[in-house]
């Protein structure tokens, strides 16, 4: 621990590399950075320092300074995080705030991939690729969130499933000893289009830790195209179960490039974008698809798709185009309706997880029963599926939610105690992962990963030997 | 607001920050909203970091007036942007500018106010109005029990009394019987908006006591921040509050020679998106000059960056955001930026005036008196 001289000092040195107006350890600004929406579960703490560097450089030389001193450090991208990933776990640590490095390097409409810092958001890169009629993948959270972090986190989204998973295709590293490592086709050249460079695919290796190994500062990753032709249906069905059939086929043949089935009273009504309808009238789940292509093949498509509804057993709804038209734009064109969600009563818990779709009833039929094994009513478990071209393996991502009124504290502990269940029920049932590395969520999995564990442990040692690097609480 | 409500609004923000852009969809145009936010970077000008601050305050946690705190607070216009954003997403009812407003009366509670705006307290106590003006503004009442009585405000007789001679002019043209109030103080925006509340007291009292004094059944008012504070802070007084392109509208036989200008209307915060009143002044503007849309309207208006008591506290930041807003009327294809506010014209002018690309900057009524035929 650091005495106030001391800090003092230390601040001055980050202040000579970041500029004085880039660096501070002003309580009350170290204060708006200690809590997110995850905060039942991560209590509110505040970092000791928050640095704002402007490019790489500045990156490189704040991580070689707190490596030094051993000085824990956060990064932290455009500021919208929810599940803890970004609140201090150790006093005195440097909240790295990248959101000024939010320069757009490079959009490469022939290779299809754009290339980003930390601070760019998905609205954002939106916002130059459509000039190009391309687009990123996105996840199902506000376009104001980050792209580089949330490829980097984990890099499979699923709004539109036609987008697979791997967006990814390489970026830049900064470790805590100052190395810079590039992943990829871009450890070669100047190329960075390429995921497998040199060796093993370390892009994929450093993705999806519970914390983070360095400071990526620049990132590749694919864009997809736009169509013209557009189609939305909305089909309802009463159980999880009935659609599941109807769900392969479109996935077998590839037809629809946006598949969500939700339930008629959560995400429903932000892919609606309303919530002035009655949507309590609708059958309990309702399967959103989206159909697009080039001239010829979209109308192929369509028509099979139009076949495999008729016998799929659910019952068409017809909405209003407005609705049919906010769907295109949350699925294709980045969330924004969606956080209608965090009207609902204010807050919202969920279990985001990867499995096949044959095990999508019995998910389900499980947030049922362990949430109301804790206390949670009925009425505040929601849920929905989407899957994930290409369709090996149905792979599925899968949303456990509940929707609840943040400001109960009492609901918190109910919250904490169908985690602690459902984690291990969940592994139990067979998963194949989990989306994001929420709170208490590493210790039961670690326990089953059996020598991988240990492997993954000494590739951290090996990389952040002075544990600076914010790991999450994997070791 | 009690300790328990301020913490539940607080506890119902989710972090998606979706209230510092204007809507995405379907323009897919990233525009941000939050001036502070954009001009000092920091969590803590933004709303959602501000509200960490209130309850590390309120939980006791921060204890000290620290420099970025004084700042992240005060730097905050209460333009009220980032509300209706969330709002019209989540329909949840987090009062953001209420609760900013409340954090500041925390702060000065505890003796953290900025000198700057203790200044500006001591100055209306000694002149009752927020420049400490020693002079008068000269405005006579054409009838002392006329039926409309004219809230000049202090912007308006101190700062840019263009508006108020307009205003003065349009009555006498339309041949409307008005009253002023000799003794008109301050109606205490300033004070309330940055947390000064109990010095605001009696300045209201003193101007409730003038005005039902006067009999006059309406009043209007050229400043939308003098009519907010009557509408929201001061007692009912039984008389109607007009902001005066309202009072305008209901004007019959209005004759207006259009003027050839190319204008863009900018929302004062308080008229908009605090009062609603975003119709109105459009359609006085739109009777007397070919009005261009900017890209952030109504709800989603950018602020001018002048208010809350940014301007006599952060004057560069204030400048800035006026010349983000000026930009944008330049590239919506506007010659002149119209306003509804001294306070808003004020700051508009000096950066266009600092910027120097030729942006004139107007009040509505301005406009309306150069274009009545006499």
């Amino acid at each position: 621990m650091m005495k106030t001289n001391e800090t003092q000092t230390f601040l001055k040195f980050v202040q000579a590399i970041v500029g004085e107006e880039n660096a501070t350890n002003d309580r009350a600004i170290c204060a708006s950075y200690s809590r997110d929406q995850h905060w039942h579960f991560v209590p509110a703490k505040n970092p000791a320092y928050v640095v704002r560097p402007a490019n790489k450089e500045e990156v490189r030389k704040v991580l070689m300074l707190a490596n030094k001193e051993k000085i824990p450090v956060i990064p932290y991208s455009t500021g919208i995080n929810v599940r803890g990933l970004t609140i201090p776990v150790h006093k005195g640590s440097i909240l790295l705030d990248l959101s000024r490095m939010n320069r757009i390097m490079e959009i490469n409409p022939e290779m299809k991939t754009a290339t980003v810092e930390p601070g760019v958001t998905f609205g954002m890169l939106l916002e130059k690729t459509m000039k190009y009629k391309l687009r990123p993948a996105f996840p199902d959270a506000p376009l104001t969130v980050s792209v580089l972090a949330n490829y980097y986190l984990r890099g499979i989204y699923q709004t539109s499933a036609v987008d697979g998973h791997d967006h990814t295709l390489s970026y830049e590293m900064v470790l805590p000893n100052g190395e810079i490592i590039k992943t990829g086709s871009r450890s070669l050249s100047e190329m960075p289009y390429f995921r497998y460079g040199v060796g093993p695919d370390f892009t994929g290796l450093f993705c999806a830790h519970p914390g983070t190994c360095g400071v990526v500062t620049e990132l590749t990753a694919k864009l997809y195209r736009l169509y013209d032709n557009r189609k939305v249906y909305f089909v309802g069905f009463d159980d999880v179960n009935t659609p599941t059939k109807f769900i392969y086929n479109l996935m077998n043949d590839e037809l629809a490039a946006s598949i969500r089935l939700v339930d008629n009273q959560s995400w429903l009504k932000g892919i609606c974008g309303t919530f002035d309808y009655a949507y309590e009238k609708l059958p309990k789940f309702v399967l959103c698809m989206l159909v697009e292509g080039v001239d010829g093949i979209f109308e192929a498509k369509d028509k099979l798709v139009r076949s495999y509804i008729k016998e799929s057993g659910g019952k068409v709804l017809e909405f209003p185009e407005e609705f049919k038209r906010t769907f295109e734009e949350e699925s294709l064109g980045g969330a924004e309706k969606s956080s209608m969600v965090f009207g609902l009563r204010g807050n919202y818990h969920c279990i985001g997880l990867y499995g096949p779709l044959t095990l999508a009833a019995k998910y389900y039929d499980l947030h049922e029963k362990t949430a109301l094994e804790v206390g949670i009513p009925k009425d505040h478990v929601h849920f929905y599926l989407n899957p994930i071209y290409n369709f090996h393996g149905q792979l599925c991502y899968f949303e456990l939610d509940i929707f609840y009124d943040g400001s109960d504290l009492g609901f918190g502990e109910k919250l904490r105690n169908y985690n602690q269940k459902q984690f291990q029920r969940l592994l139990d049932l067979g998963i194949y992962g989990w989306f994001r590395p929420y709170a208490g969520i590493i210790e039961p999995t670690v326990d089953r990963i059996g020598y991988l564990g240990e492997v993954w442990k000494n590739f951290l040692k090996v990389l952040d030997p002075n544990k600076i690097m914010n790991r999450g609480k994997l070791f | 607001m009690e300790r328990e409500e301020i913490l539940s609004a607080i506890y119902h923000c989710a972090k998606c920050k979706l209230c510092s852009i204007a809507s995405f969809h379907p323009s897919e145009e990233w525009l941000p909203l939050c001036p502070s936010g954009e001009f000092y970077g920091y969590q803590a000008f933004y709303a959602p970091g501000k509200l960490e601050i209130f309850r590390e305050i309120l939980e006791g946690e921060l204890s000290e007036p620290s420099e970025g705190l004084l700042k992240a607070v005060y730097s905050c216009t209460l333009c009220g942007a980032c509300y209706e954003k969330c709002k019209q997403i989540t329909s949840v009812e987090i009062r953001l500018p209420e609760l900013f407003e409340e954090l500041r009366e925390e702060m000065v509670k505890k003796g953290w106010a900025l000198n700057v705006h203790k200044d500006i307290a001591k100055k209306i106590k000694e002149t009752r109005n927020a420049y400490g003006e020693k002079y008068k503004y000269e405005a006579e009442s054409t009838d002392r029990n006329a039926d409309v009585l004219y809230y000049i405000g202090c912007t308006a007789r101190y700062r840019v009394p263009e508006i108020a001679d307009a205003m003065l002019q349009i009555f006498d043209k339309f041949g409307i019987k008005y009253q002023v109030m000799d003794d008109e103080w301050c109606c205490g925006s300033v004070l309330l908006r940055t947390g000064q509340v109990e010095e605001a007291k009696e300045l209201m009292e003193h101007n409730v006591e003038e005005i039902k004094r006067s009999g006059a059944k309406t009043v209007v008012f050229t400043c939308p921040g003098c009519l907010m504070t009557f509408e929201k802070n001061y007692p009912d007084m039984g008389v109607e509050l007009v902001h005066s392109t309202q009072f305008l509208t209901r004007l019959k036989g209005m004759k207006v020679k259009k003027l050839d200008m190319e204008v863009a209307y900018h929302d004062p915060c308080h008229l908009g998106r605090d009062l609603g009143i975003y119709e109105e002044p459009r359609a006085v503007l739109k009777e007397v000059a070919n009005v261009k849309e900017m890209k952030r309207e109504r709800e989603q208006a950018w602020c001018c960056g002048s208010g809350g008591g940014v301007k006599s506290a952060f004057d560069e930041f204030a400048l800035w955001s006026a010349v983000e807003r000026i930009k944008e009327a330049k590239e919506a294809g506007a010659e002149a930026l119209v306003s509804a506010c001294p306070f808003c014209k004020r700051n508009l002018r000096e950066a266009a005036e600092k910027e120097g690309k030729g942006m004139k900057v107007y009040d509505v009524v301005e406009l309306v008196n150069r274009s009545l035929e006499e």
